[in-house]
């Protein structure tokens, strides 16, 4: 797509909450679509319409590339959450695409027949996919923080491997999606933060947020790049500033930041080329305690905020909305309150 | 001579191999492993704890410090045990049914074991009749409930109230997680809530001691 297509949808003031997983989960045997590409593509359809957008946006299930990960190796079913690399993984079997991924390729394929639809895919970073991957992450990203190499620290070594292999996956799975139609790639690295890295170990340096979060997502962008796909980039996680500036330098379509961001702060940080999304607190949106006013004046302190930047915005959700058993009027009625205040 | 304020830094700063050190000299000293536990290690925790909550340090920090606490443990854990030394209180922790966040759960673990409480964890995505099974098995004061998701809060109050079913007068159950709030624990019948790990200590220490 032209980038002046997302500049002239924030330009028309468009909208839009992460609300696939809503419409989803309306039907009666959400399961069962999430395999059947036909029905899933339908859902998005859907999505887009009912939310008013072109963007077809996926279901966004961060399991998915563990899952494929993990089946390539025998393991599956009851095992796979549970599991980790505890050891350097050996040569990586041929990754075949699993059903849920079939489907979800499938889905882009049926969404791309509809001409006034952006076909969109959607992944998770390669660093938040090593952090399902390995028990306790954070210790050897400290660990490689204070200058330990692979050679040196066998946890480091184990990261770094993991995350090749990740990566690797990624890329196949990205492809796909691309040769399905998808026209942009929407990139969850949630677990790129202030968790993970700690911000004492960045006040001397970003060098090693940039080797496992910038550099990976590079090498992405660069696939992106060559097959003519925007990238969306998302990370609802709690962020630094300097890791704001990071994800600026991405040359992203568009930016989404979770609530620990002030969107209208970091406006200034990010080029104009790159719409920012974001970011009402969806995730209250079940509690009663935030009530239909509050998100009405919410949305309409955001947009103020942000016009008066000037910047390419899109008034939308920290995150996915999901669906909760029981709320779901409540949470529907908020995000039609952000929707047409 | 080592002194136990000295493990006590080394374990706040997360020096493993310097803590070991420390932990096997106070040995070597006489000094008993309990004593050791208590006037070494649950300081040095408790310190890091405090710097966490004021933003002083953050999650790699606590792990760090946890993992050299950890190291000295693995020292001292035989010798406690020869000795009949059991943790005063025992605590069942996981994140409930459909829930796989689990750095949150882990931190309160960790902070809740450097007080010197017994730790049961069940790892992620627990049954409520898991939950109840492990603190009956393991006569739990505590069972400590994590939810991440506003999806998943909802098998929280099935847990409670499956504790609740069972009978298990004796156990106090502490609720957290970035959507939880004191008025969902409220609501639910839980017996406490606390926002972060290191105020989890306080509110287990005064919870366990009612029980
Ligand atoms: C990292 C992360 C992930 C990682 C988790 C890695 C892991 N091993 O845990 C991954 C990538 C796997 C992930 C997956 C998903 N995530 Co997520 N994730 C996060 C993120 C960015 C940080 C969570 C975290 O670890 N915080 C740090 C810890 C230290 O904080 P904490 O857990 O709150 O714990 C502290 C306190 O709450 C308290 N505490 C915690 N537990 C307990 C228990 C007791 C007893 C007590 C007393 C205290 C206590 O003490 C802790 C320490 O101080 C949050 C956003 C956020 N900023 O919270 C989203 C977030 C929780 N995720 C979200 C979502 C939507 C998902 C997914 C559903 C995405 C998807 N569509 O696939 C999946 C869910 C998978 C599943 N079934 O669980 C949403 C939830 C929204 C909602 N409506 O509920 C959030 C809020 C993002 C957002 N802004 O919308 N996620």
């Amino acid at each position: 797509m032209q980038r002046s297509y997302y500049l002239g949808l924030a330009e028309v003031g468009l909208r839009m909450p992460i609300g696939t997983h809503l419409i989803l989960h309306e039907a009666a045997d959400p399961a069962a679509i999430e395999l059947d590409g036909q029905r899933l593509g339908d859902v998005i359809v859907r999505t887009a319409g009912r939310f008013n957008t072109p963007l077809a946006v996926p279901l966004m299930d961060l399991k998915l590339e563990k899952e494929a990960m993990l089946a390539a190796r025998g393991i599956a079913g009851g095992q796979i959450d549970s599991y980790h690399f505890d050891e350097l993984p050996a040569e990586a079997p041929a990754f075949r695409l699993t059903p849920r991924m079939l489907a979800t390729c499938e889905a882009i394929r049926h969404v791309a027949k509809h001409p006034d639809l952006v076909p969109m895919g959607m992944g998770i970073g390669p660093f938040s996919l090593m952090t399902k991957l390995i028990s306790d992450p954070i210790t050897p990203v400290f660990l490689a923080g204070t200058g330990l190499t692979a050679d040196e620290e066998p946890e480091v070594a184990l990261i770094e491997r993991v995350m090749e292999l990740g990566t690797e996956l990624l890329l196949e799975y990205f492809s796909a999606q691309i040769d399905a139609g998808a026209k942009a790639m929407i990139i969850c690295e949630p677990a790129a933060n202030l968790v993970y890295f700690s911000p004492n170990q960045l006040a001397n340096g970003y060098d090693i947020f940039d080797r496992y979060v910038t550099a990976p997502m590079r090498r992405i962008k660069a696939l992106f790049d060559a097959r003519g796909v925007d990238l969306v980039f998302h990370d609802c996680g709690e962020l630094t500033t300097g890791m704001v500036e990071r994800f600026a330098t991405l040359d992203a379509a568009m930016l989404s930041f979770g609530c620990s961001r002030q969107l209208w702060e970091d406006a200034a940080l990010i080029p104009k080329s790159t719409v920012l999304y974001g970011n009402l607190p969806t995730k209250r949106f079940p509690a009663s305690q935030l009530s239909v006013a509050d998100v009405e004046l919410l949305a309409r302190e955001m947009l103020d905020k942000m016009r008066a930047t000037g910047h390419p915005f899109i008034l939308g959700s920290e995150c996915d909305v999901l669906s909760v058993p029981g709320s779901e009027g409540e949470i529907m009625a908020k995000v039609e309150a952000f929707m047409k205040c | 001579m080592s002194t136990l304020s000295e493990l006590a830094i080394a374990v706040e700063g997360g020096k493993r191999n310097d803590a070991k050190l420390f932990t096997q000299a106070l040995l070597d000293q006489g000094l008993k492993p309990l004593a050791i536990v208590e006037q070494g290690l649950v300081p040095g925790m408790a310190s890091i704890g405090e710097k966490f909550k004021n933003n002083e340090v953050f999650v790699p920090e606590m792990l760090i410090a946890a993992r050299a606490m950890k190291e000295c443990m693995l020292i001292l854990e035989p010798l406690l045990a020869a000795a009949g030394i059991k943790p005063k209180y025992t605590a069942v922790i996981g994140t409930v049914q459909g829930d796989l966040h689990d750095i949150g759960k882990n931190l309160v673990a960790m902070m809740l074991k450097g007080a010197n409480f017994g730790i049961v964890d069940l790892g992620t995505n627990v049954a409520p009749e898991k939950f109840v099974a492990a603190a009956q098995e393991h006569s739990a004061q505590l069972i400590c409930l994590s939810a991440l998701l506003t999806t998943t809060m909802p098998a929280m109050k099935l847990t409670v109230r499956a504790v609740r079913a069972a009978g298990l007068t004796s156990a106090k159950i502490m609720v957290g997680g970035a959507p939880v709030t004191q008025e969902y624990c409220d609501e639910i019948g839980a017996d406490g809530y606390s926002q972060d790990a290191a105020s989890a200590v306080d509110l287990a220490l005064e919870l366990a001691a009612t029980c």
